[in-house]
């Protein structure tokens, strides 16, 4: 079924957080809903839309940024009062705009996430969960990783309060009271969580969740354990999940799925019999959507998807068509509304421009004083540093309010800078100092106008670890650039996961001293991504982590004076060692460090590589083919006469070549891991082999996996 | 929106600008491209009739409407057009790195086959200046040459460096065309006839030119730079991250004034105004785009832009209909233009935030209380350019210095400039331990051009994470690697170049003053310089007859000197004598090589004909002893054939060894003309360029020397 929505632009507050747009419901059946959108100024603006104007119903005063407004109201009554969070506090408004209720939360952090069901209040910091009923303190729970959403199944389908919190370690965590019920592994790090339906479907137990890395699944939250219905991979490698809602768009009678992603995209996924998702329409906005709701806003009986961007723009996909076919009268009737509206726009443009003329004379005889001081406010900046699984590389992300003007990347260690597609900016490579100075990759973007969103892509190499700082300068005045830090940690290419293969061969690290829990975790934090800042609570913890290029496992186990790292792969242990040691010097901690190496693992990480050189290796053969083959078939006419093999590789050359230009050197990779691996599998036995690496790269130039492994355990 | 009114798939590569559209048979227009393997296709969908396959043309057997062409060689560069005065249709060009083809489609014969010594990388087909008949100008390494429909080379002439791009256009409004000429050293010349009549300085290869209307003229650089010049004052430019393939100019808005269309090595197609550069219209294809070249491709009387990709996907949009009303892109203009200002007075909003903020600062603030970067409202910038000598650390360069007056911090100077770094910007950003409130900045232009420095620098604290950032453009003159300490034992230069103005003297002062980085001016035009970048001297004196002496070894200094006076002065034709022993000993061994390759050059042609006559007895007899069921024979014949295809092989290596040798003495050679010319300016210019092509032509040597001193043929 086809889907067609027009976009339309209605207001623009200021920067908006995650959630911060809900519809209010409608007052008649057929009139519009109101807007409410909450943003970083501390505003909760309410608005209707009349004759294509926006009509403020109410604007609150500006105050701390806001996180989370939430819609509540006695049960069974029309969800229309507005609950925000702000700091550590939490504020009700009526639907006209009055203010009902104040509530102090007491806690250190502020609240980043909230839910709202009757009574029930529901609010968490980062690490802390803290349920209030009345306004008076019920439950606690400490999370063992940021929390990033909260949820509670809606108590009058399942008749109990079950809140669920989307953690930061690729878990849902399900709890009864202060008590955690269960654990729902999820494929990625959970951003979002939606009922499903609104209501959690038939039995009121229903979830879907949306992971940072793009990924969307539903699973049922039954008493008994959690139930998956179905899981969609992120393919297309689209922006991470921000915002989910459920809505009849389509017009079918079924509920769509609507989601909004950090890299502007907003999709409808139809559910079609067998309740599996297809992707039923997509629009790309040029910046982050923060929040997607679905409902009726514009014009009464047509239906829309509103969603509301980084930089604060509310706007609709809507189903009602944008020209109207009815004649020329109509047309002008639409211009002129948008002449009154452009008209006031210029108005008020010039009575700024002026005022921002004074404050910028002023501004510049503040320069003549020698005891003034320029202090221009900090500007925001949406960033996100991720590591992506397929490619095993680093995507950085950054959105700022305003276009940016340039954007100089500095790193410490060496990296590569990939391009991406997406990216219009102009890219230029500095000479780098490194002996003096430590630099090893300066690059400046220069952005083409009304860019507010950059995507970069990084490639890195796991030994080698150090800071990337990223210099934002956007095209305001006056001036002002910032700098974010970004580490590369020794195990950049890890990633968290649930289990490890116990049988796999491993290779063990062993290291016992005087250090604390809070110091183990703190070198464990420094080496691997992903791992929770805050000590964890117990006597010891379990972390295991997942090459995302090799396939390769690792599980750290440590409490106070001990630690116990267990890898298939000796590259990563040696790294962990080499680190580790350097660490603990650092500190002047002594460090009993004890290895024990499995000669098996070296073959088994040989034998994981295996497959995916040989693939790359027949890839690159057949790419290089391509060329000649066609100049053998424009010469001859047809390519009858070749041999099958070669007459298949003509046939797939369009496959071979976008698969070939996807994965850049990746062979150049396998090889500097297998290399590593040779030179470490010595290292530990206490031997330099580096000059017989020319040997091994020769032999890798005439890949077979028998005679590699030989030449391993050979040398 | 505009979308093609046909798309074609070729199955045929379409080699990068070598696309065409000629009526050879006078009525139906068709698409010609060079190919692989040395072959050019011409699509004919018109007449399907079945032409015989004979001479150079073959049927493709995959389609019908496609005939391919042999040319054996790989092409260079190709177009069609007419040349004779009295072919029926269009005549075929099509050139090589050795030879130039005139070929009649229609009729299946060659018109002319020329070799071409200097190559053809470049060609365009028109009346030039007052040249009666169309000529075929190819430009190749440093030199331009006309024939003429029976292969007369009637214009001639040279140019400082391997020609990439060639375009007539009435430049001067005189009612004949000039020749316009980009070159690999970053510079567009126009010719009227063989006079160069100006020259405009970019900052890379010019890879195409194509004429808008008038004077007007688009262009595009090998770094993603395209953009419109009328006459010699540039209009506007943009650079992209990706590269500019072709331009073309057409009408796709049927507003009555062409577009300058652009085909993109990413598949973009886009359409910009000729004035504003304002993107009207957009497509993208799925590799890189080839050609673009518009013809009536329907045979319905309109004209199609035609646009095609190497891949070999050809598409044809027609201008837009009234009804568009020069609306092409799918968006309302009215919704972008409520966007835009509502972005602006954001903006606006935003930097009046930043005054009120910075108003509310207290004086006194200290950096410990706030990462905000607050400095001294009265922080001034301060630079300095200088020359410095080569030391044992460093080689000679100009060093910029940038500082703050008090104790804030220079955190990175971010430097934008053409042309003189590698990529568009340099950065310096110091190691946290290194920094303070001076940096210095060591620059090495590597060519004698003057330099905007746009010079972005971030100021703040130690531990800021915003900073101010300063933005400031300093000029760095044209001459400026030329150091006043000169080494008294250093040797006097023996090349001088000797020429009377009429000007007063202050004038040169003031000229030197402007173009050399002089510490504190000078007051007398008697000056001595050590050149930095090459070495040696400079002595520039001044008689008080107005005769003026350049000293210098290095002749393209000189040249760049003498143009750079000139133009200061206003002066149109300049006579010079000049001499310079060093350069004129050298280029007397490089014309000695010349002649010495030409001479392999014809041995090795003949030893190859005797090789390939040998070849064919051989296998003739090799053939008879195996018909006669000789078996020893055969084989040894065979293995003698073996032996003979290396010779052969190796002997084609030595063959192209000095084929390449060759061209490159010649290129030199070429080069020599234009640095002699360049000695002079206007008439006298041309007057040497064509004397000493001549004495080429002849075998002249001395009488060449002769005339790059004096200047003129006579005396």
């Amino acid at each position: 079924m086809e889907l067609n929505l027009n976009h339309v632009d209605y207001i623009q507050v200021g920067v908006t957080s995650q959630k911060t747009m809900k519809l209010l419901p409608s007052a008649g059946r057929k009139s519009t809903q109101k807007v409410a959108v909450a943003d970083h100024d501390g505003v909760v603006s309410c608005f209707g839309m009349k004759k294509g104007e926006a009509v403020p119903v109410f604007k609150s005063l500006p105050g701390q940024k806001i996180s989370r407004p939430e819609l509540g109201g006695a049960l069974g009554t029309p969800q229309e009062k507005i609950f925000v969070s702000s700091g550590s506090e939490v504020r009700g408004y009526t639907k006209k705009g009055k203010q009902f209720l104040t509530f102090e939360a007491n806690l250190t952090e502020s609240i980043n996430a909230m839910h709202v069901s009757g009574a029930d209040l529901f609010v968490c910091a980062s690490y802390i969960y803290n349920h209030y009923c009345d306004c008076k303190d019920q439950d606690y729970y400490l999370s063992g990783d940021k929390i990033n959403d909260v949820l509670c199944l809606p108590v009058e389908t399942v008749g109990r309060i079950v809140p669920i919190l989307a953690c930061q370690d690729r878990v849902l965590r399900v709890l009864q009271g202060s008590e955690l019920q269960y654990d729902v592994e999820v494929p990625g790090p959970p951003t979002v969580l939606e009922l499903h339906d609104r209501d959690g479907g038939k039995g009121g137990e229903e979830v879907l969740y949306g992971t940072a890395d793009g990924k969307l699944g539903l699973v049922r939250i039954a008493k008994s354990g959690p139930v998956t219905s179905w899981e969609l991979d992120n393919e297309k490698k689209k922006g991470g999940v921000l915002c989910i809602d459920t809505f009849d768009i389509v017009g079918d009678g079924v509920k769509d799925i609507l989601v909004g992603r950090d890299d502007g995209t907003v999709e409808v996924y139809g559910l079609d019999g067998s309740n599996e998702p297809t992707l039923r329409f997509e629009n790309v906005l040029s910046e982050s959507v923060t929040s997607i709701q679905g409902g009726c806003v514009g014009k009464e009986m047509y239906d829309e998807v509103l969603t509301t961007t980084y930089t604060g723009w509310v706007s609709g996909l809507t189903t009602e068509p944008q020209q109207m076919v009815a004649g020329p009268g109509e047309e002008i009737k639409m211009s002129q509304e948008t002449q009154g509206k452009v008209a006031a726009l210029r108005a008020e443009l010039e009575q700024l421009q002026l005022k921002v003329l004074q404050g910028r004379e002023k501004y510049q005889q503040s320069s003549q004083s020698s005891t003034a001081v320029s202090a221009v406010p900090v500007f925001s900046i949406n960033d996100k540093f991720t590591l992506c699984q397929d490619d095993a590389s680093y995507s950085l992300t950054l959105e700022v309010q305003t276009a940016i003007d340039n954007l100089l990347l500095q790193s410490d260690v060496p990296i590569d800078l990939l391009d991406v597609d997406k990216n219009s900016a102009v890219v230029s490579f500095s000479e780098c100092d490194s002996e003096s100075n430590g630099n090893f990759l300066l690059a400046t973007y220069r952005c083409q106008a009304n860019t507010t969103r950059l995507e970069l892509k990084v490639r890195s190499i796991e030994g080698q670890y150090g800071t990337l700082q990223a210099y934002v300068t956007p095209r305001l005045q006056p001036k002002t650039c910032q700098v974010r830090q970004y580490q590369i940690k020794p195990l950049s290419l890890h990633q968290r996961t649930h289990t490890i293969e116990q049988e796999r061969p491993m290779n063990t690290l062993r290291l016992t001293g005087q250090f604390s829990f809070a110091e183990i975790h703190s070198w464990v934090v420094f080496c691997l991504p992903e791992v929770p800042e805050k000590t964890p609570a117990g006597e010891n913890i379990t972390f295991c982590f997942q090459n995302t290029f090799l396939g390769t496992q690792l599980e750290a186990t440590y409490c106070k004076g001990e630690a116990n790292f267990k890898s298939d792969n000796i590259s990563t242990i040696s790294i962990l060692k080499d680190v580790l040691s350097k660490e603990a010097t650092k500190r002047k901690i002594n460090l009993n460090i004890s290895y024990e190496v499995n000669e098996d693992s070296v073959s088994h990480t040989l034998r994981m590589i295996h497959p995916k050189l040989e693939y790359q290796l027949i890839l690159a053969k057949k790419v290089q083919l391509i060329d000649a083959l066609k100049e053998l078939q424009v010469h001859e006419g047809n390519a009858d006469f070749l041999i099958p093999e070669y007459r298949s590789i003509l046939d797939e050359s369009a496959q071979l070549l976008e698969e070939y230009k996807k994965q850049p050197a990746h062979l150049e990779r396998l090889y500097g891991m297998i290399t590593d691996l040779f030179i470490d599998k010595f290292k530990f036995k206490g031997q330099n082999v580096k000059t017989k690496v020319s040997q091994l790269l020769a032999i890798l130039n005439n890949y077979e996996l028998d005679s590699l492994m030989e030449f391993f355990s050979e040398a | 929106m505009l979308v093609p009114i046909f798309t074609l798939k070729l199955n045929h590569k379409i080699n990068p600008r070598m696309v065409a559209i000629g009526k050879y048979d006078g009525i139906h227009p068709c698409l010609t491209a060079a190919t692989q393997a040395g072959k050019v296709f011409i699509h004919n969908p018109h007449t399907r009739a079945q032409r015989p396959t004979a001479h150079r043309l073959s049927q493709s057997t995959q389609d019908s409407d496609i005939s391919l062409l042999n040319i054996n060689q790989s092409v260079s560069c190709l177009t069609a057009g007419t040349l004779g005065p009295k072919s029926t249709g269009d005549t075929l060009l099509v050139g090589s790195q050795t030879n130039l083809l005139a070929y009649d489609v229609h009729d299946n014969t060659d018109v002319f086959y020329k070799e071409v010594t200097d190559g053809a990388n470049a060609i365009v087909l028109g009346k030039l200046g007052d040249i009666q008949s169309p000529l075929a100008i190819i430009g190749g390494n440093c030199a331009l040459q006309g024939f003429d429909y029976e292969g007369n080379d009637l214009f001639w002439t040279v140019t400082g460096d391997n020609v990439r791009s060639l375009v007539l256009c009435d430049f001067t409004a005189d009612g004949k065309n000039e020749l316009l000429v980009g070159s690999e050293d970053f510079d567009i010349r126009v010719f009227k006839e063989d006079e160069l009549v100006t020259e405009m300085a970019e900052n890379e290869t010019v890879t195409s030119l194509c004429h808008m209307h008038g004077s007007r003229f688009g262009y595009a650089l090998a770094n993603g730079t395209v953009g419109v010049y009328d006459r010699t004052a540039r209009y506007w430019r943009i650079k992209s991250k990706n590269h500019a393939m072709s331009i073309h100019a057409f009408d796709l808005n049927a507003d009555g004034v062409v577009e300058l269309i652009t085909g993109w090595s990413n598949g973009k197609i886009d359409a910009r105004s000729d004035r504003t550069g304002e993107v009207i219209f957009k497509d993208n294809f799925s590799s890189s785009v080839a050609g673009v070249v518009e013809g009536d491709y329907r045979m319905d009387g309109q004209i199609q832009l035609i646009c095609t990709s190497v891949e070999g996907e050809v598409r044809g949009y027609l201008p837009a209909s009234k009804e568009m009303k020069g609306n092409l892109m799918d968006s309302s203009i009215e919704q972008d233009l409520i966007r835009e200002l509502s972005q602006r007075k954001q903006n606006l909003m935003l930097e009046l935030r930043n005054y009120e903020e910075n108003a509310k600062a207290l004086p006194g603030l200290s950096e410990g209380e706030s990462k905000m970067g607050v400095i001294p409202a009265n922080t001034q910038l301060q630079t300095a350019l200088s020359v410095r000598r080569a030391s044992e650390s460093q080689k000679a360069h100009i060093e910029l210095n940038i500082s703050t007056p008090n104790e804030t911090i220079i955190r990175a100077v971010l430097i934008f400039a053409e042309g003189i770094f590698e990529g568009e910007s340099h950065v310096v950003h110091p190691s946290a331990q290194n920094l303070s409130g001076c940096v210095r900045v060591p620059i090495i232009p590597p060519k004698d051009i003057p330099v905007d420095l746009h010079i972005k620098a971030f100021v703040g604290g130690k531990t800021s994470t915003q900073f101010h950032v300063f933005e400031i453009t300093r000029q760095l003159p044209r001459f400026s690697m030329y150091d006043l300490n000169v080494d008294p034992s250093a040797p006097e230069p023996t090349g001088k170049v000797t020429f009377c103005i009429n000007d007063r003297p202050q004038r040169v002062v003031m000229w030197l003053n402007q173009n050399f980085l002089l510490p504190e001016g000078i007051d007398s035009p008697d000056v001595t310089f050590s050149a930095l970048r090459g070495g040696g001297l400079l002595r520039i004196s001044l008689q008080t007859s107005g005769e003026i002496t350049l000293r210098t070894d290095d002749i393209d200094l000189a040249g760049d000197l003498v143009q750079s006076l000139a133009s200061f002065l206003a002066i149109e034709d300049l006579q010079a004598e000049s001499d310079f022993p060093v350069y004129f000993k050298e280029l007397r061994a490089t014309l000695t090589e010349v002649d010495e390759f030409h001479s392999v050059h014809q041995k090795l042609t003949a030893a190859m004909a005797d090789h390939s006559n040998y070849i064919r007895n051989m296998l003739v007899q090799a053939e008879d002893a195996r018909l006669m069921g000789d078996w020893r024979n055969m084989k040894k014949r065979y293995i003698e054939l073996y032996d003979l295809n290396r010779d052969l092989v190796n002997e084609y290596k030595i063959r192209s060894n000095n084929h390449n040798a060759l061209l490159a003495r010649l290129k030199s050679v070429n080069q020599a003309i234009q640095r002699a010319g360049r000695l002079r300016v206007g008439k006298p210019k041309s007057q040497v360029i064509t004397a000493c092509r001549d004495a080429i032509k002849n075998n002249n040597i001395n009488a060449l020397f002769k005339i790059m001193r004096a200047g003129t043929t006579s005396s």
